[in-house]
């Protein structure tokens, strides 16, 4: 398994010199140095000479080879630099955001994997009945819905009609329970309508199992079947699904940050793009990539552990 | 139930024992585990308000604001946006300030100075062609406060804060002659201070040797008196009366030479200021918490006002020491209907008015909604100085040059813009149609004027059209219509439908007129680059003298400089540069009023509106009256706070019926399908039982 990681994390490398290579590209495509410049300069008119300032500031007057070589070399050593934008150190806040967007995405991740896994048991449980019926209409009239209407309604029902939760708000320690439970409900109910399908699928592949029927003919009760011995066949399939999300949960989400006012990374990114700020995208677009690659190694590594089948070589 | 459908034929081999026993204790365990769940959802739900702030804290004298986004940067030197100079304007105080209540002319009173600058002639030495010439330029004598304090912050010794002098005040005048420090206003001050852009350049020669800005180099402009650490004086090359309001921007505050070393890049996050407000807490993306600071200079609310205040609760407060709350909280808030719904649960103290509330807000009548009214809200209309307007490129070989078939065809389209349909469709009839460069409030803008080319009529655009040698659009040169482009940079839904509008009303005439879209960058290339037929900009006034508008036409600010349009006429600059030094009397608005006719007769831009907007407050909070150039609201505005703690109970009492309701609709639910799956598992067993017999 050792030599099978150290592999992967080689083949990381290269797919991370590519995509540093795509973004540098891709933004070279979309605005020159001047224009980067006059963006994030807040004169109205900046002279040619600020504008020539700030590239040197921020050494976009060197030959792009040099900017690039050097982009590379510091990303590579984790050293993000300044955003080019209000000059903060990038580090700092992302330290500042993967607290709360990790809080918040910890807790949508968890809770929506157990209510997933809960109401898809009770709806194989209740198979053939119209609990079933019920529950699948239900769940594809969650799928059909727009994440956006979820925030709305969310906001607008317990929020403000129902007046359960603030609106919108954060406060680091204790009290911040308080402010991560609206986007929670908002984040966990937006996905379990796709999530308890698909796991209603697995379960009932499960179910269908030689093995099952063998417990079934032994006289096992249905519940102890589902909860014992199909859930845990169940979950292999329940793993890979999940596991490639881990990076979202530093990496936080867009919408539900921006409504409910939490400070997390979720809108960094789109932030960065909007005001040309090439420091933080190249950084956070490098941080991206890295957790994509380390959610799917530990995917693969998760899948062999749970599945005894599967061996990594 | 389970229990007793168990087939009896159950061996000990196919259920390990602990698996049997964990499942008799299953079902115990499972109900205390619902109980547990249950109770802690009600303790959840007992302590659970949607009140965003601590316990108790809005029953005290804070003012609660909303932020868009983060300031992208809160140092002095350096921020330039109306939501930063909202916090800046709090922490940095400047020699002069604008009276609150009065309006039409704005009025400037001291703040940190001590007594009404100096102004005196003043002669100065420059070499022109080889040859000393002597010139007459001015100087202005300043002199501050005596006792003023900096902040108490970790940049001192003991962090107490020291003596403000007038050394830190000129150190300002340095920041913005250091290169690593992008001063957005350091050209309203290089052309016009002694020696200012010989120090510019001196800086910028050291930077590109990789040495630091020297703070040290004598400026002839910049002196300190030797005998008064509180005196200083500014020399001009020329008389410029327009510096007293430089005086009352945020970049002309005393610095602490001590916070800029010691914070460097982070003083746009971390200030050091002598205001009524300090920083005390910065939460990127989250909040920023202003309090009073102790250190802060006597200062109070005015006295007088205009006619009207007295009467509209402005003058309540009179004489009471500023400011009048102790801590401004600003949440960053990114979206609009957030913001809108917290301003309605009572937990922001004022809101704008946006296009999808003003429904709600506004009556058909233009007055507060009854459901507003009920709520005690009160609106205030904020005018603000700027000008929006449509610049024609005068280098373009269609629309530019100033032949009078030339200033004829712009004359056409000018006259065919109907800005208020624009102002009705697009801002909600908020706003005025502009005539001139100049908005309500700034000296030389005439109620009364009519620009000839500004009063839409589509017969006389067709005539002034058909003069131009385009009879209803068509070239009787070549026989070919007309065709114009329109730059923009319009990707929103709005700002489509405005493009839209014009090309509708442009088109009225005849001429064909097509849309360039652009990314805002490139747009913003194109008009520097003068790649351009036609394109829509805007200018808000950093001061509001006349001035700081009718530059926009003055031939030497050509692009990239403000003047986008490239307007060169010798006499319109002749008049400016006589008008610009001139104080407000009768003669200076005689030149403006001549500048104003020059410029409607050559047609280089078509004046669209000047903007207002609305601004709702919350029924507990007082002294509101928006500022169309000032920033520091802040420290006049007062709150009630026992009454905000009342209203917010009232309005925000938890419903928690349709919770207990919905739980209840899943429990009972359930029962029936619960009921079947016993049923089926008793039919199998019975099966099963029949098998074995």
């Amino acid at each position: 398994m050792l030599r099978y990681i150290i592999r992967r994390v080689l083949y990381a490398v290269p797919i991370l010199f590519g995509v540093t290579l795509l973004t540098f590209i891709l933004f070279y495509m979309t605005a020159t140095p001047d224009q980067v410049a006059r963006r994030n300069l807040s004169a109205k008119n900046p002279t040619q000479q600020q504008l020539n300032e700030w590239k040197a500031e921020h050494g976009y007057d060197k030959p792009l080879w040099q900017q690039f070589t050097k982009h590379t070399r510091e990303l590579f050593l984790l050293q993000f630099g300044r955003s080019d934008t209000n000059d903060e150190p990038i580090w700092n806040r992302i330290r500042a955001g993967a607290g709360p967007s990790f809080m918040l995405m910890s807790l949508v991740f968890v809770t929506a994997l157990i209510t997933s896994i809960s109401f898809a048991l009770f709806v194989a449980y209740f198979r053939g009945t119209y609990v079933d019926y019920w529950g699948t209409f239900l769940c594809v009239l969650l799928m059909s819905i727009v994440y956006m209407v979820y925030i709305m309604a969310g906001q607008f029902i317990l929020g403000k009609l129902l007046k359960y939760f603030p609106l919108a708000g954060f406060r680091g320690g204790l009290t911040a329970w308080k402010f991560l439970l609206l986007p929670m409900i908002v984040g966990v109910i937006s996905g379990l309508g796709g999530s308890v399908r698909l796991y209603r699928t697995f379960i009932l592949d499960e179910i269908n199992q030689d093995y099952v029927r063998t417990a079934r003919a032994k006289g096992v009760s249905e519940r102890a079947i589902l909860f014992k011995h199909v859930l845990k066949n169940a979950a292999i399939p329940i793993l890979t699904s999940t596991v490639a999300a881990i990076p979202g949960l530093i990496l936080g989400s867009l919408l539900l940050e921006s409504f409910f006012g939490i400070p997390g990374l979720g809108s960094l990114l789109v932030d960065a793009i909007n005001s040309q700020d090439f420091a933080v995208i190249r950084a956070e677009v490098f941080l991206g990539t890295l957790l994509t690659i380390i959610g799917y190694i530990l995917t693969d590594i998760g899948y062999a552990m749970v599945d005894p089948r599967v061996r990594l070589e | 139930m389970l229990e007793i459908s168990r087939p009896p034929a159950m061996s000990a081999e196919t259920i390990k024992p602990c698996a049997s026993q964990s499942r008799r204790l299953c079902i115990p365990c499972a109900r205390l585990l619902l109980l547990a769940l249950l109770a802690l959802l009600v303790i959840l739900l007992s302590g659970c308000s949607n009140n965003p702030y601590p316990p108790g804290q809005t029953a005290r004298p804070i003012l609660y604001r909303a932020l868009g986004d983060d300031p992208r940067t809160l140092d002095p030197s350096v921020s330039y946006t109306i939501t930063e100079a909202n916090i800046v304007d709090l922490i940095y105080p400047t020699y002069f300030r604008y009276h609150y209540l009065k309006r039409d002319p704005f009025v400037l009173e001291l703040a940190l100075g001590a007594e009404q600058p100096k102004r005196e002639p003043y002669l100065y030495t420059e070499t022109e062609n080889g040859r000393k010439v002597q010139k007459r330029g001015e100087i202005w004598t300043f002199r501050i406060k005596k006792g003023l304090r900096f902040q108490d912050d970790p940049c001192f010794p003991g962090g107490k804060g020291r003596e403000i002098t007038a050394a830190d005040i000129l150190y300002s005048f340095r920041r913005m002659a250091d290169p690593t420090v992008p001063c957005p206003v350091v050209n309203y001050f290089s052309d016009k201070i002694l020696g200012m852009d010989a120090y510019i350049a001196h800086n910028l020669a050291l930077s590109k040797q990789g040495k630091k800005a020297d703070y040290q180099m004598p400026v002839e402009g910049l002196q300190l008196d030797p005998h008064d650490p509180y005196t200083f004086r500014i020399a001009l090359n020329q008389p410029y009366p327009q510096l007293r309001y430089l005086m009352a921007m945020h970049f002309t505050t005393p610095q602490a030479h001590e916070a800029v070393e010691k914070y460097g890049k982070e003083l746009a996050r971390h200030p050091v200021g002598s205001g009524p407000f300090m920083l005390t807490e910065y939460v990127p993306k989250s909040r920023i918490v202003l309090e009073a600071n102790p250190n802060r200079f006597a200062e109070f609310y005015p006295t007088e006002g205009m006619p009207g205040d007295a009467e509209a609760g402005l003058l309540q407060d009179a004489g009471q020491p500023l400011p009048r709350v102790e801590k401004i909280i600003y949440s960053t808030i990114k979206e609009g209907v957030t913001a809108w719904n917290l301003f309605l649960q009572g937990y922001l103290d004022s809101s704008g008015v946006s296009q999808e509330n003003f429904q709600q807000v506004v009556s058909r009548a233009g007055q507060l909604s009854p459901e507003m009214k009920r709520r005690g809200v009160r609106m205030h209309r904020d005018v603000s100085a700027n000008i929006g307007y449509l610049i024609f490129n005068m280098e373009d070989p269609v629309v530019g040059g100033y032949t009078p078939q030339k200033r004829k065809l712009r004359q056409a389209i000018s006259t065919a813009v109907n800005s208020q349909e624009f102002i009705d469709l697009f801002s909600q009839g908020l706003g005025k149609p502009a005539e001139f460069l100049l908005p309500p409030g700034i000296f030389g803008y005439d109620p009364s004027y009519k620009n000839p080319y500004r009063q839409y009529n589509l017969d006389r655009a067709k005539q002034l059209l058909a003069e131009a040698g385009y009879p209803n659009g068509i070239d009787s040169k070549t026989g070919d219509r007309l065709t114009l482009y329109y730059d923009n940079a319009a990707v929103t839904p709005a700002g489509r439908q405005q493009v839209g509008l014009l090309t509708k009303q442009i088109e009225a005439l005849g001429i064909h007129l097509e849309s360039r879209v652009s990314r805002p960058n490139i747009w913003q290339d194109k008009v520097d680059h003068g790649q351009f037929q036609f394109v829509q900009y805007g200018w808000i006034a950093d001061y509001p003298d006349a001035e700081n508008f009718l530059l926009l036409l003055y031939g030497p600010n050509r692009r990239p400089g403000p003047n986008a349009s490239n307007y060169n006429n010798p006499e319109y600059n002749r008049l400016f540069e006589q008008m610009r030094s001139m104080e407000d009397t009768p003669a200076r608005l005689a030149l403006i009023k001549r500048m104003r006719d020059i410029a409607a007769e050559d047609c280089p831009l078509i004046y669209l509106s000047h903007d207002e907007s609305l601004v709702l407050t919350q029924p507990w909070l007082k002294n509101v009256k928006p500022h169309p150039v000032a920033n520091d609201s802040g420290k006049y505005v007062g709150v009630d706070g026992p009454l905000r703690a009342r209203l917010q109970a009232q309005w925000n009492r938890p419903n928690y019926w349709p919770a207990i309701g919905l739980v209840l609709f899943l429990v009972i639910g359930s029962i029936p399908a619960a009921n079947l799956v016993r049923q089926r598992t008793n039919r199998s067993v019975r099966r099963n039982r029949e098998a074995r017999r």
